[in-house]
């Protein structure tokens, strides 16, 4: 009896001194691959806040509203600062992953195998989102400058409008591109756009037909009687 | 025609012809109505003050679909006794020719000066082809300083109505004297004369794929004489009258290329402008005498609301130019009425000098920063004109100088803000 009992503990033993053999590889894979993960983040991080800073990164956010977009929402690193953290925990994330990955254990790589077809989509989603605030936030100072020197008392409201237009645009891309309830986004999309579109055609043409009537008779007006009173500066 | 064919011809031209003493160029865009008598003008010029100098007339088009072209190549002067001139020993001979390139009066100007450079040149003078007042002794003034004097820049001094050249008023005759020490009254008059060896400097200058090659030429050309010592002086030419056009079409480009000329200079000459401290008059030809200038209908009321809305409406941008001390005063004048309006030569200097900062360190989108300074000089003319309506043109020119020792003044108030990290 005690001698069974002494195989039975001793194979067990064995099968599971086997199984930590037949791990431990792996474990040290791991280990390995998130110290060389760390050093090459870190390193990457480095090298990329260095070029941001020597092409003046921070300069150019500013022009572009980006730090006063931060500043708004009480992020105070710099746009050079964040955009190197931002690839360290890329590179970080990645490496947890492929850390994972190299333990082998069979309910994991399926969930990363997933993940990892959906990181191009993300990444997309992300430059699709900072692309279409970049624009949105040119062209309405574009249209506000254009509107301000055209004397229109509206400039404001028109580049807001246009700002705001291209926000939603590219949240709506953005969305549709990470697959999120695709339909739902072009629908409301659609009958939101459609919908501005129609009421500004039925509130204009219908509602405030005398106002419209009223509005070109003044612009065509205003127009001729320009032309008969204009400056005769010579700016040069 | 294509480029290669136009530069072709040009050359089968300039070979032909070989050696010239003078150039005089015109460039031209759909000026049929005015270019005959500037043609008439430069040819009756020559043959009175220069009948012993081989000269060539050079005209750039920038692709007239009038028959500007056309008109420059049939304009003779049959009898030069009937107007009292010389007959020239060589005969005036012409080059009319497209130009390629950005369009505009910059890719012009290029043409001839290698024009100018291939002929060897002595002196050279560029006219508006749009001028209504031209006359034969504006390419005496223009050529003789450089082709007698030893000179190699002559900028012109016009009789003016006193509302008129704004931007050469409030801008850039005040900005070129305070930088660069010169007194050069109109840096942006559009006639010119110059020497062969600065045309052949222009024309080696890579600078022809910016506002340079626009309406930036003018303002490029006299601070690159100023600034890199060439001998410069200017010669009174009498009233300017230019062809009737819609003189309000054009302000926003040509305000801005003007301005960002201007400005990107300041980048260039960095370290001469620095230590420049005061300012100096430059030699002066020609007869002073006063003329009489047709009166000019100005709109206070629409510059003074569309300075109005600029502060309404562009604070946003302009703040990230302007300290907020300024934009304060800059709201506060903006609360005045329209007969109390006022805008203070302080202030003006001050935002013309931050937003020189702001262009330099590329605060704001340069093209937006210029664009959205419009309705500030707007608020600026409207001043001027306000104060200066009753005033003669002897009073408002001694404004303008009060102006330019003010921007003299400032001066390191620019230097210390361009300096700032």
């Amino acid at each position: 009896m005690g001698e069974v009992w002494k195989v039975a503990v001793i194979e067990s033993f064995n099968k599971f001194l086997g199984k930590v053999i037949t791990f431990l590889p792996n474990l040290l894979a791991m280990i390995t691959i998130l110290i060389l993960g760390w050093v090459i983040a870190w390193f990457v991080k480095t090298i990329v806040f260095l070029f941001l800073k020597a092409i003046q990164f921070d300069k150019i956010s500013e022009r572009w509203g980006l730090t006063l977009l931060f500043a708004q929402r009480g992020i105070t690193y710099s746009p050079a600062h964040l955009l190197s953290r931002f690839f360290y925990w890329v590179i970080i994330l990645i490496t947890l992953i492929l850390g994972i990955n190299a333990l082998e254990v069979a309910a994991t790589q399926q969930a990363i195998s997933q993940f990892f077809n959906y990181l191009p989509h993300l990444f997309a989603a992300l430059i699709l989102l900072v692309i279409g605030y970049l624009i949105a936030i040119f062209l309405g100072q574009a249209i506000l400058i254009s509107a301000v020197n055209a004397q229109m008392e509206s400039a404001k409201w028109m580049a807001r409008s246009v700002r705001w237009f291209i926000i939603i645009l590219s949240w709506t891309m953005a969305l549709y591109h990470l697959g999120i309830a695709e339909k739902v986004i072009v629908a409301a999309f659609s009958i939101t756009f459609g919908g501005i579109v129609l009421a500004l055609a039925i509130a204009f043409g219908w509602g405030g037909k005398d106002l419209a009537k009223d509005f070109l008779e003044r612009h065509y007006k205003r127009k001729e009687k320009e032309e008969g009173t204009r400056d005769d500066l010579s700016h040069l | 025609m294509s480029e290669e064919m136009t530069k072709l011809s040009f050359e089968k031209q300039i070979e032909k012809i070989q050696q010239a003493d003078l150039v005089v160029g015109i460039p031209s865009y759909n000026n049929v109505r005015t270019i005959g008598h500037v043609v008439r003008a430069v040819i009756a010029g020559l043959a009175k003050y220069f009948p012993k100098a081989r000269a060539v007339l050079i005209n750039s088009d920038g692709g007239s679909t009038d028959g500007t072209q056309e008109m420059v190549k049939r304009v003779q002067i049959e009898d030069f006794k009937t107007i009292l001139t010389s007959h020239p020993v060589h005969p005036i001979q012409k080059i009319v020719t497209p130009y390629h390139g950005i369009p505009g009066k910059g890719s012009a100007f290029k043409m001839i000066f290698a024009g100018a450079t291939s002929l060897r040149a002595k002196a050279c003078a560029v006219v508006d082809s749009d001028l209504r007042s031209i006359t034969p002794e504006w390419v005496e003034l223009l050529i003789r300083p450089i082709y007698e004097e030893g000179f190699d820049y002559v900028a012109p001094l016009y009789a003016r109505h006193k509302f008129d050249g704004t931007i050469t008023n409030s801008i850039v005759y005040p900005m070129t004297r305070a930088l660069y020490g010169k007194r050069v009254r109109q840096p942006i008059g559009g006639d010119f004369g110059f020497s062969g060896n600065l045309a052949q400097h222009y024309l080696t200058q890579e600078v022809w794929e910016t506002d340079v090659a626009r309406f930036g030429i003018d303002i490029w050309m006299t601070t690159l004489a100023i600034a890199e010592g060439y001998r410069v002086c200017q010669s009174y030419l009498g009233a300017k009258i230019h062809d009737a056009k819609d003189p309000g079409s054009d302000l926003g480009p040509m305000f801005t290329q003007v301005v960002s000329s201007v400005y990107r200079l300041m980048e260039d000459y960095e370290p001469l402008w620095k230590d420049v401290k005061e300012s100096q008059s430059v030699p002066t030809f020609g007869f002073h005498y006063e003329v009489g200038l047709e009166p000019i209908a100005v709109k206070l009321e629409r510059m003074i609301a569309n300075f109005r809305l600029g502060v309404k409406d562009l604070m946003e941008i302009w703040i990230k130019a302007l300290s907020p001390e300024t934009a304060h005063w800059l709201k506060s004048i903006s609360q005045l009425s329209d007969e109390a309006f006022s805008f203070p030569q302080d202030l003006w200097v001050r935002i013309i000098y931050d937003f020189a900062v702001a262009y330099h360190k590329g605060f704001v989108h340069r093209d937006h920063l210029l664009r959205s300074m419009i309705p500030l000089y707007l608020g600026k003319v409207a001043s001027f004109v306000k104060e200066n309506i009753d005033c003669s043109a002897s009073e408002v020119e001694e404004r303008i100088e009060h102006l330019c020792k003010t921007f003299e003044e400032m001066k390191p108030y620019l230097i210390e803000r361009w300096g700032e990290g």
